[in-house]
């Protein structure tokens, strides 16, 4: 496992360190990104109905039911099924892009008080990777959706500390991500620090940041939409002061893990599939849960199913098989055969772009910075690298590792822009090189030539 | 149809600059100019005669289809109202359909289907056809002129639009807004968000 370290032998934020304390914020924040669309493009949020209602139909049927009653159980079942596909896609959905609102946050607090943010080339290289400074270490896969896979994520934002097993020394060690940006607040808290109001950051009311859109909202039954995000839980903030830095840091702690009280994992480690409380929510308006409980009700509904089955006979069958994808768990490009090879490194290229782009947003303020954001960052995130994450994903190869077949997935590696040329003109020869092999994304090809032209 | 097509270098600064005119009196090749029409994001919201994607509508309002580029997501749009808006963009965007200030800055596809509604904003889960309409009509009022009934009274359904567009998409992975569980009535919804209420 690769862990970045920060510091030799502080275990406090303090004036001296805070900058790389924010910095290890901004990576905490970068690692939780690549897991959390790994896992969401795992998922086939739209599953064949039809196909699942028939196949349960037929296991009712041999475990004793009639053809009527099997017909109008494998109608309900198949029902709840795609609602939980579409629900477990939104709500993952709903946190990875508040993640990205808190890698913005972080870097806001961090050009405020220490300069310019670092986001390039900051991914996890090494997989199975580790929260940079959390105790205790545990593994973070890539890796399709399961309740193993959930169990990570609950890892990641629990509000309550994890068992330690086995502590080992890490500069400025926290026990949950909520407790290290306590000490960050701590530290601005009781010092008179100078705030740089100055250099650019992402600033509200641009149209940068949007709490929902259509990959946020799920259907229940009925077909009634739900959105998973609230409009109150949070948005872009202004660091300029000690009042704002503590808002922006109560906005990432809240969003991730509720109000103080907000319950972790059972004292035997168990998941907590009780009631909702007031604290599980992360808005004043009791409309949007916690990343935490976001979580837990993913990985819950998916048990109340399983029990749901087993009281039918046919809880052999495993349900995740309806409708998550067989991707294999942590893969790499390198690992891809030539036909998959470059279209993987040109999805990693548009990934490691985005970092680029949002890193010179730092630099640049007014108009170029709109343009640069709107233009390039809302692009390349919303439309270029959703379109290959899903046109990777039609592509199969068997794994020299385990000989089995598996479906391509995103990777996101940072990709490694040299210097001799700009990395948009790197962008375009992996585009050309990828496009060769897979001429199924020749659509993207006048996209990625549209893009802003952004010097590493 | 009468779609001006898109240059992506009169959009963003840098890229190539685009060709400079002749010089004056210097001979150049006769040009075929084809008559202009408004560009527009969808059924009903054409503000002239003869501005629909047929050519062929008798005044404003009643135009059949776009004639702005037909596109699947934010921020592929040409130009000034050009973009449609619903499923992605903040609340302020989402209060825009076909009213976006400039090319990039439409968060949606075009043409706007009947069972699109908005994710964000005063007008989240409501129809983002019927906002669109809503802002045409104020503008044509402005312009003092008169407006004629759409041919679908809610804006063109998806499978309409995807039959005389040979295809239709528009962004997102939440699954086909007239989808069935088994238990729903598709139907029913598109009259509910027709008549202003929410999804």
């Amino acid at each position: 496992m690769l862990q970045t370290k920060f510091f030799s032998t502080d275990s406090e934020v303090t004036p001296a360190n805070l900058g790389d304390a924010i910095q290890q914020a901004i990576e905490i924040e970068i690692a939780t990104i690549p897991v959390y669309l790994y896992t969401y493009y795992s998922i086939n949020r739209v599953p064949d109905q039809d196909a699942i209602s028939g196949s349960l139909a037929q296991e009712l049927v041999k475990h004793g039911r009639t053809v009527k009653e099997a017909n109008k159980i494998a109608l309900d079942l198949s029902a709840e099924i795609m609602v939980y596909a579409n629900k477990a896609g939104a709500l993952i959905m709903s946190v990875a892009i508040e993640e990205m609102l808190h890698m913005a946050l972080s870097s806001n607090l961090k050009q405020a008080l220490a300069g310019l943010p670092e986001l390039i080339g900051k991914s996890p290289s090494v997989w199975p990777a580790c929260l940079p400074g959390h105790e205790p270490e545990f593994p973070i896969n890539r890796d399709k959706l399961s309740l193993d896979q959930l169990i990570t994520f609950l890892k990641i934002e629990s509000p309550d500390p994890l068992p330690d097993k086995q502590l080992q020394a890490a500069p400025i060690p926290y026990k949950t991500i909520g407790l290290f940006y306590q000490m960050i607040l701590d530290c601005i808290e009781t010092n008179d620090l100078p705030y740089n109001t100055h250099s650019p950051q992402l600033l509200p009311g641009n149209a940068y940041y949007a709490q929902n859109n259509i990959d946020t909202v799920y259907y229940d039954k009925e077909h009634n939409p739900h959105f998973t995000n609230a409009p109150d839980s949070g948005d872009l903030l202004y660091v300029k002061d000690r009042d704002s830095a503590i808002h922006a840091i109560h906005c990432v702690v809240e969003q991730g893990e509720g109000f103080p009280g907000a319950p972790g994992f059972n004292p035997d480690g168990s998941v907590d599939c009780g009631k909702i409380i007031p604290p599980d929510f992360d808005d004043f308006d009791k409309k949007e849960l916690s990343h935490f409980e976001k979580f837990a009700q993913i990985y819950c509904h998916y048990k109340t199913l399983n029990d749901r089955f087993n009281k039918l006979g046919i809880g052999k069958i495993e349900i995740s098989d309806y409708f998550v994808v067989n991707v294999p768990k942590n893969p790499s490009t390198a690992g891809y055969p030539a036909h998959i090879r470059p279209v993987s490194d040109f999805l990693n290229g548009i990934y490691t772009y985005i970092f680029v782009m949002v890193e010179n947003c730092y630099k640049k303020s007014g108009n170029t910075q709109y343009e640069l954001f709107m233009f390039g960052i809302h692009k390349s995130m919303i439309f270029i690298l959703n379109s290959v994450c899903g046109d990777i994903m039609k592509l199969k190869y068997t794994s020299h590792e385990d000989g089995k077949e598996y479906f391509a997935a995103p990777t996101f590696e940072d990709y490694p822009f040299g210097l001799i040329s700009s990395p948009k003109s790197q962008l375009i020869e992996l585009y050309t090189a990828a496009v060769n092999v897979y001429p199924t994304i020749s659509y993207l090809g006048q996209r990625v030539q549209d893009l802003p032209d952004v010097a590493l | 149809m009468a779609n001006i097509n898109y240059n992506p270098n009169l959009s963003l600064c840098g890229g190539t600059p685009p060709a400079p005119a002749p010089a004056e009196g210097a001979s150049a090749a006769p040009v075929t100019v084809t008559p202009s029409v408004e560009l527009h994001v969808c059924m009903g919201l054409n503000a002239c005669k003869g501005h629909d994607r047929n050519g062929t509508n008798n005044c404003a309002g009643t135009g059949y289809c776009a004639t702005a580029t037909q596109h699947n997501c934010q921020t592929l749009n040409d130009c000034h109202g050009q973009g449609g808006c619903g499923l992605y963009g903040d609340a302020e965007q989402q209060m825009l359909p076909g009213a976006n200030e400039c090319g990039w800055q439409g968060s949606c596809a075009v043409p706007i289907q009947a069972e699109r509604y908005s994710t964000l904003g005063e007008n989240t889960g409501k129809s983002v056809w019927l906002l669109a309409r809503k802002l045409f009509e104020e503008r044509m009022m402005r312009a003092k002129r008169a407006v004629g009934e759409p041919p679908f009274k809610c804006g063109p359904p998806e499978n309409w639009l995807t039959s005389v567009l040979g295809s239709y998409d528009s962004c997102g992975n939440s699954g086909d807004k007239r989808c069935s569980f088994g238990f729903n009535n598709p139907d029913d919804h598109a009259k509910e968000l027709c008549e202003g209420k929410k999804e």
